[in-house]
């Protein structure tokens, strides 16, 4: 069985009065640690296409399965609970909370789930070892770099064990060496832990390091037919 | 238990955050609660104020007993509603039997005309037994000073006179004057009095009017044996329906007909002043009922807008949407109860200043200041936090709704 299943995945949104198509027919599937990356132009529906995995988003038509499941029968409460324990996010604005330092962000998945703050701490500090970051365990993000940020992020997404880790555009506001260096990061854990991480970029310098290559354009498969 | 700690102190860290507008909605429940607290402790004096002055100022005490019919038909045929001399030992036997009772005293109210030996004038005058006297006026017995000396049961010619009543017929401690008037049979009555003392009612419409006189001058002057009423004094007010009811069954069941007023039915001033501030107290409250809804409502609101994709974030790691409600309705509880200790901290300093200053004022119709006094009522204080505290809560809970109930990719994408 494949982790993730798209079948035949449409995406309707409208913006502002005029009626846009984001995906169009999409049908796809991903395998356990699988290192894939998502890339074409901007609007081509990467973006779309990682938010129907992540189930914080509905598809117009088809299927979402992932481990088999259909997401769409899952209740508000129920994608909320397999978002918390199965995907990781990792954004490209990094989205820490700015009120919690470094070592709380990273324990906020565990403490949504009511894990007890001592082992949530631990493993939290753990990822953050991952990282290289544990000396800023106690910094708030406003005071840290991009790419200290980041990593916090990918520590946070890291931090229940996920099947899947989700990154949308990880890379889009840090300079190249710092992109590199967190693509190495999340390489090396995707090897070490095993988890399928799905990126979203339109950044070729980083497509070398991926496994696999899904292209999309205009809402399209790019080496699919398109109605 | 650890979860709820978490988001409390989440929330705690959020509301530090904007300190601006945290400290705007502190300030608006603050004084809103300060305000409630402040006028809550001055009513609280004036009813406790009115509720003495009525009991034991006016001398109505807890509980008059009157003989039935006495309030329909006393006025057009007094001798025929009064109670009997009798009937008055009786009652007053079977009410001290009441444990709660610590005083029954015979009343009865006269008028007619006084007089310098020049001028005369009206006067109201109520008869009461001089002994009972310190008793039922408690505390008010050294508060409303006589001039001279008061009642005495030795000399029943020995009155007490209303101050304004003896300026104007230019009579003080130790002159005679003459009260003239109608017994119960008709017959006129003339008889002497010996102006022991003078005193003043604190009542401008009263102190012109009104003469203390012992109950047996009261009852010469109308020549009978009876009594208008019988004054109860109870151990404490909050017993007055308690006794009034043990009572009527004692004198049901030994076939005394009387009927009972309270100190409240009898206090017609104490209803209305009752009244109109109840309605004032109301009038503040909602108005600070709209500021303390409007503010939190509005910081809040505020706050959803800016946070918009910190919703985002905590919805895609898997926070449910009653737990987004949770933690900003639990702001908005944080903001409530941080505003009510600080109105509670302005409270207690404008009640402290007020103690120590210790202001006063003349009521309208008031013959004499009284003072500005501000009750402390910490259980009231206490209902008021949790009162406002919820407040807040609820206010907090429109935008937190809102709040939850985004669309996750639209709150990531939130600009």
């Amino acid at each position: 069985m494949k982790l993730i299943e798209l079948q035949r995945i449409t995406k309707h949104y409208h913006l502002g009065q005029t009626p846009m198509t984001a995906l169009k027919d999409i049908t796809l599937s991903f395998d356990k640690g699988e290192f894939t990356a998502v890339w074409g132009p901007s609007g081509s529906g990467k973006t779309t296409l990682l938010n129907l995995i992540g189930t914080i988003d509905e598809p117009s038509s088809g299927k979402v399965l992932i481990n088999g499941e259909d997401v769409s029968k899952m209740s508000d409460n129920q994608k909320s609970e397999y978002r918390n324990k199965k995907i990781g996010f990792i954004f490209q604005n990094f989205n820490l909370i700015p009120v919690l330092n470094a070592l709380e962000n990273v324990m906020l998945p565990l403490q949504i789930r009511n894990e007890k703050t001592r082992p949530a701490k631990k493993k939290a500090m753990d990822r953050l070892s991952q990282v290289g970051l544990e000396h800023l365990a106690l910094n708030r993000p406003d005071m840290m770099s991009g790419g200290q940020r980041q990593r916090v992020a990918i520590a946070r997404a890291l931090v229940t064990d996920p099947e899947v880790v989700i990154a949308d555009e990880p890379t889009a506001n840090l300079d190249l060496a710092t992109s590199i260096a967190i693509m190495e990061i999340m390489q090396k854990l995707n090897q070490s832990e095993g988890a399928t991480f799905l990126f979203s970029t339109h950044d070729q310098r980083l497509l070398d390091r991926m496994n696999r290559l899904v292209r999309l354009e205009d809402g399209c498969m790019a080496d699919m037919a398109c109605n | 238990m650890n979860i709820i700690t978490h988001w409390i102190k989440l929330a705690f860290r959020n509301i530090l955050k904007s300190r601006r507008r945290t400290f705007v909605t502190l300030m608006a429940v603050g004084f809103g609660f300060a305000s409630i607290a402040l006028f809550q402790g001055y009513i609280h004096s004036i009813y406790e104020g009115l509720r003495a002055s009525a009991i034991h100022g006016s001398g109505i005490g807890h509980l008059t007993l009157y003989a039935r019919g006495w309030e329909a038909h006393g006025k057009s045929d007094p001798e025929a509603y009064m109670i009997t001399g009798p009937d008055m030992e009786k009652i007053m036997a079977l009410a001290r039997e009441n444990p709660h009772v610590v005083l029954a005293s015979p009343r009865l109210s006269i008028s007619g005309l006084v007089s310098n030996g020049k001028t005369s004038t009206i006067f109201i005058a109520t008869g009461v037994v001089p002994e009972h006297e310190k008793k039922v006026k408690g505390d008010f017995y050294h508060y409303q000073t006589v001039i001279g000396s008061p009642l005495n049961s030795g000399d029943e010619a020995a009155v007490e006179m209303a101050e304004g009543l003896a300026g104007q017929l230019e009579l003080s401690p130790g002159q005679d004057g003459v009260v003239m008037g109608a017994t119960l049979s008709g017959q006129m009555n003339a008889m002497d009095i010996h102006i022991n003392g003078t005193y003043n009612t604190g009542i401008a419409d009263t102190n012109d009017k009104f003469i203390k006189v012992p109950f047996r001058f009261a009852q010469a002057f109308y020549d009978t044996p009876k009594a208008d009423s019988i004054v109860l004094l109870l151990d404490h007010w909050q017993n007055t329906d308690l006794v009034k009811t043990e009572l009527s069954g004692l004198f049901a069941a030994n076939h005394i007909d009387v009927e009972f007023k309270t100190w409240k039915e009898l206090s017609l001033f104490y209803k209305n002043v009752r009244n109109m501030f109840d309605m004032i107290f109301l009038f503040i409250f909602v108005i600070v009922f709209i500021i303390v809804i409007m503010s939190t409502t509005n910081t809040m609101g505020m706050a959803v807008i800016e946070r918009t994709r910190e919703i985002g974030t905590l919805r895609a790691l898997g926070l449910k949407r009653r737990s987004i409600s949770f933690l900003f309705a639990a702001e908005g509880g944080l903001l409530g109860l941080g505003g009510c200790l600080f109105g509670l901290c302005l409270h207690t300093l404008v009640w402290a200043v007020i103690r120590y200053a210790r202001p006063s004022y003349t009521p309208p119709g008031n013959s004499s200041p009284v003072p500005l006094l501000v009750d402390f009522l910490p259980q009231s204080l206490a209902v008021l936090i949790i009162f406002m505290t919820g407040l807040a809560l609820f206010s907090a809970i429109l935008p937190a709704r809102r709040a939850a109930c985004q669309n996750v990719v639209q709150s990531l994408t939130h600009v």
